[in-house]
Formats: C-alpha cells, structure tokens, sequence
C-alpha cells in the first residue's frame, strides 16, 4: 500500500500566497474523509510553520505524508535557523518584524500553537543553518 | 391553499431550460458545491447538491437558468394572511418613501395583517449578543459564531463545511420569530387556530423559499410562503400614496434597518465581529474558519449576496441605490438601542429564541472511519494526484467537469475517461506515452 505523499514549495516573503499549501493539504485531508477536528489541528499547524517558513525562513518545502495511522508534515527552509529554541516555544516569544507585526502576525503563538496541536514535534534547527521541523498526528486512537 | 411546509419532497427551483442551453460552461465554474456538469458539450445538467444561491442563474447568458419564483400560495383571501416583508423592501421605491408608507400599501393591497420584520431584527440583535456573551468564554467554545441568517451560508455549511455548524447559534432567525409570534397572538387574541393564519414573506432571495420546505435549523418553518419582490412590487407600488395616516406600522430604528445591507446585522452589536458579503468571499472565509483561524472573532455575518439582502435576485432597485436609500433612512431613523434589554432578556431565559431542533445535520459526531477505509481513501486521492499529474492543468472545464481535480476524481470513479479532457492527445504525445494501445494509467 503506497503512502500519500505530496510536496509543496514555500517561498520566503510571498504573503500574498501563504497559507495557500496549508488550504490544499486541508482539502485533501477532507476529501480522504479524515475526522474534522484531526484535520483542523493538521491545518493549524500547517498554516503555522508554511507562515514561520514565509516570515522568518527563506524558501522551504513543505512535505505531507499520509498513511492510514500517521500524518507526517515536514517543514523545511533554508533561513537563518532558531537561537534558542526553548525559548522559541514559549508563548508569546516572537522575533517577528514591525512589518510582520503590521500584517497581524508575529504574536509569539506560531510553534507553541504546532505544539500544542501536534501529538508530536520535533524541531531540528541550527544557527544560521535553517529549521527542519517534523509534526507527527495519529489518526483515530491507535 | 398550498401547505408548502408541509411538503416534505424537496423542489429546487432552478431549473435548466435544455432548448436554450448551448452548454457554455459559465454556470459550472461558478457553483459553489461542484453541481453542475455540462457533458458532451450539450446541455448543462445539475448533478449535485444545489443550495440554491442562483450564481448559475445570475452567469447564464443565454437566461437558460430558470427559477419558479411564484408558489401556488392563494392570495384572494388576505383577511388571514400576516405579511412580513424582507427589510430590504423598504429600499425599494426612491428615497422619498419611508417604511411606514411601505407598509401601509401592503394594508391597502389587502393584507389582514402587517408586521415590521426590521423591528424583530432588533430584539435578535440582543439576543444574540446574551448568547455570545454566555458562550464565547466556555472551553472549545466554537469560535468564531457564524449568523443563521442567510439560508444559502447555512446551506453551504451544512453542504460544503458540516464541521462548521456547530459554529451556527441555535438561534431562530427574526423572520421565523415573526411568523411563529403572529401566529400565536392572532391565535389568541381571536380564539382561533394558530394555522388558520398565513404567513407570507416578502422577499429579495430565492433560497428563502427553499428553507420553507427544507429547514436545516428548525424542525419546520413557521412561514407558509415566500414571494419575491418583483412579484409585488408594481400593485405595491401603485398602492403607496403620498397621504397621512394615523397608523404606524413601522417600529424599527435605523440598526433594524440597515439588515438589509452587508454589515447591517453586526452593526447593534457590541462585539468583535465581521460582515463578509459574497460567495466567494464566504467560502475564502469559511476554510479560514476550518483552518482554526479567526478564533479572536466573536460573530461573522455572513451573506452569500455581494452588497447583503440588497443584492437578492428578487429586488428590483439596483443595489447600490437601494443601499444609498436604505442608509439614508438609517441616518433618518438613528442608530440608537431602542429596544429593553430586560425584556428580551427574560424572553431569552424562557428559551424564546431558541430553536426547537437540538441536533442540526451533520452536527452530531461524523462516523470515524476505519483503517481499510482510510487505505481505501488514500488509495483513491494517490490515482486522483496521479492523473492530475498527467493532465495539464488548464482548469478549462471542455471536459465538463467544473475543474481538473473534479474531473480526475470521475475518471477514477468509472464516471468518465482521459478521452473527455481535449488536451490529452497532445498531452499524451507531450509525456511520450503515446501509441502505448491503451490509455495511461489503467484506472478500470
């Protein structure tokens, strides 16, 4: 049984287009007939990285991997990477730019939001050498 | 007379005329739940689910779409009939003509009874406002609430997003409340049977109509008809006259008037609330919605009209001049509360508002599927991808199909074939997998 896997590109600054591959993953997930809260969690947290990824990344992927257990979303981009990333989790904590700001992001809610709605994360980031992000759900109770 | 909510088989009343129809695609490609096909480049033929929004009727260009607009509803015997018009009928005839001059041509058309629907608007206004303020702070509180008022949104939600409709307050909409409350008085007041009166709505929308016969929300609808506009509108006319009467019929201040545009319904609000008029507008905001956002928003008045009520296919004003006459007479009337808070209050805790359907459809838990179904699905959406790499994408509608996705999703089912796209033979020279015998990929 060959998995669902689909890539989507995200380029750095275009806000006109964000949120475009978190809407497309959204009506996949509803078309294969997933639970409407299970796919709610999966688009915020798509929503969320594809936004980090346009804000703060640089150009980056977003790959979606679906089997009949597991929801993979894997965010990659080649941006300047996260200092500290205990830190980066705390709500509230934002280093978004008076011009993110001014557009209504940056409120510090991104990857506690992937946290908070993920059964799992894990967050890969090197100083000045991207994010690489890996958000994990389970589907149904198994 | 025509028990019209009593009957339960559900008519559309968009029709497609086959001999005017030259299959254009114009109304494929604006349906907003996919229901339209137009095979073999004949005739367009509805399919799907219509939630009766009319943007086929408003594309066609061949005025191919019809719509039965006048219901087999008696009107010889007004005596029993209580008539509500939309609010947007007072936006109807110059900005010379007020409400109360409105309604009073509806008296002299006939009409035993006549009820100011802009005045229930306000006293739903509070109404919503005490449920929001109850319901906003509970955990998963359903954020934000989306307005029950505009049967095409509530249609499109039950159709296209059934995970919103918990977002629906279970609120009975001000032209419901009329005609159940009318009813009941007159009943009382005359020692009669509350169905011995009528209800008749007048009214800018088509779906209007549809709801009668087949409410989401309520279990029945309390009206019993609903015309257009354009159907009264010149003996309506004919009966305004510029003279003084002592009656007042018109209760409403300027915020129960302006229901009738885009923005009207929030503007008695004190809430963090959103209008957004427009199909496409409405579905662009209802995935956002889907997606989790816009939870910092209390209310949205959603309107599947561009301009709200103002742009129902019923009126006869253009909208923007029925918008400056409507705004002129909010102006006139002022945006001042008028109605007390008390009283809608204790109506509220009687459970006045509410409606008397607990669970609406596709509100109750959907059945989680089980994990060879979930293979199955998956299975399917890999062939769905698969033949959407092969085709190039030009979202024409030949096929007849509203879009490439939808198409490659008949191919997969057995409904059509890779020959119906006219692209293919070139498409198929272009990815080398021409002369192969059969055509690529075996889908069967």
């Amino acid at each position: 049984m060959a998995d669902l896997v689909k890539l989507f590109n995200i380029t750095a600054r275009d806000f006109a287009k964000a949120g475009e591959s978190s809407l497309q993953i959204q009506s996949l997930l509803k078309s294969i007939g997933f639970e409407p809260d299970l796919i709610r969690r999966i688009s915020i947290c798509a929503y969320e990285a594809e936004m980090n990824a346009v804000m703060h990344g640089g150009d980056g992927e977003l790959l979606l991997t679906v089997d009949p257990k597991n929801i993979v979303l894997e965010v990659s981009d080649d941006g300047p990477g996260i200092k500290d990333v205990e830190l980066a989790l705390r709500e509230g904590y934002s280093t978004a730019t008076p011009e993110h700001r001014e557009m209504g992001f940056g409120a510090g809610m991104g990857l506690p939001n992937i946290n908070k709605n993920a059964d799992s994360l894990a967050i890969n980031s090197l100083d000045g050498r991207g994010t690489h992000l890996r958000i994990k759900f389970k589907v149904g109770d198994s | 007379m025509t028990e019209t909510a009593d009957n339960t088989e559900l008519v559309h009343y968009v029709q497609i005329d086959e001999s005017l129809c030259n299959g254009c695609v114009l109304c494929m490609k604006v349906c907003p739940t996919k229901a339209i096909r137009v095979k073999e480049g004949k005739v367009a033929r509805i399919e799907g689910v219509c939630i009766d929004c009319w943007e086929c009727v408003r594309v066609c260009p061949k005025g191919a779409i019809k719509a039965i607009t006048s219901d087999t509803f008696d009107l010889t015997e007004k005596d029993n009939i209580i008539v509500s018009p939309s609010t947007v009928l007072y936006s109807q005839f110059g900005q010379d003509v007020l409400p109360n001059d409105v309604l009073l041509g509806l008296k002299r058309m006939g009409f035993g009874y006549i009820h100011d629907q802009s005045y229930t608007s306000e006293i739903f206004n509070l109404a919503i406002e005490l449920y929001i303020k109850e319901n906003r702070e509970k955990p998963n509180s359903p954020l934000p609430f989306i307005s029950p008022v505009c049967p095409v949104v509530v249609g499109l939600i039950a159709y296209r997003f059934p995970s919103l409709l918990r977002h629906i307050p279970p609120l009975v909409t001000p032209r419901e409340i009329v005609a159940r409350e009318g009813k009941a008085r007159l009943s009382a007041k005359h020692g009669r049977e509350p169905e011995e009166f009528k209800v008749l709505h007048i009214t800018p929308c088509p779906s209007k109509m549809i709801c009668l016969k087949e409410s989401i929300l309520q279990k029945r609808s309390f009206l019993d008809a609903a015309i257009g506009i354009n159907s009264v509108y010149e003996e309506l006319k004919n009966n305004i006259k510029d003279v003084e009467e002592d009656i007042v019929l018109h209760h409403s201040g300027g915020i129960g008037l302006s229901w009738g545009m885009s923005g009207g319904e929030i503007s008695g609000l004190d809430l963090h609330c959103l209008a957004i008029p427009g199909l496409q507008e409405t579905i662009h905001y209802l995935e956002k919605i889907e997606m989790g956002l816009l939870g910092d928003i209390d209310y949205v008045e959603f309107r599947a009209c561009s301009e709200g009520c103002l742009g129902g296919p019923f009126t006869v004003m253009d909208k923007y001049q029925g918008k400056r006459n409507l705004q002129k007479l909010v102006r006139m009337f002022g945006v001042e509360k008028r109605i007390k808070y008390g009283y809608v209050k204790k109506l509220y805790e009687k459970g006045w508002f509410f409606t008397d359907k607990s669970q609406v459809p596709g509100g109750e838990e959907l059945p989680q599927l089980t994990s060879s179904e979930i293979s199955r699905a998956i299975e399917k959406q890999n062939r769905i991808e698969e033949i959407l790499r092969l085709l190039p994408r030009k979202e024409c509608g030949a096929c007849g199909c509203p879009d490439c996705s939808t198409f490659a999703e008949d191919v997969v089912d057995g409904k059509d074939s890779l020959q119906s796209c006219v692209f293919w033979e070139g498409q198929k020279k272009k990815l080398g997998i021409a002369g192969k015998g059969r055509d690529y990929p075996n889908v069967a």
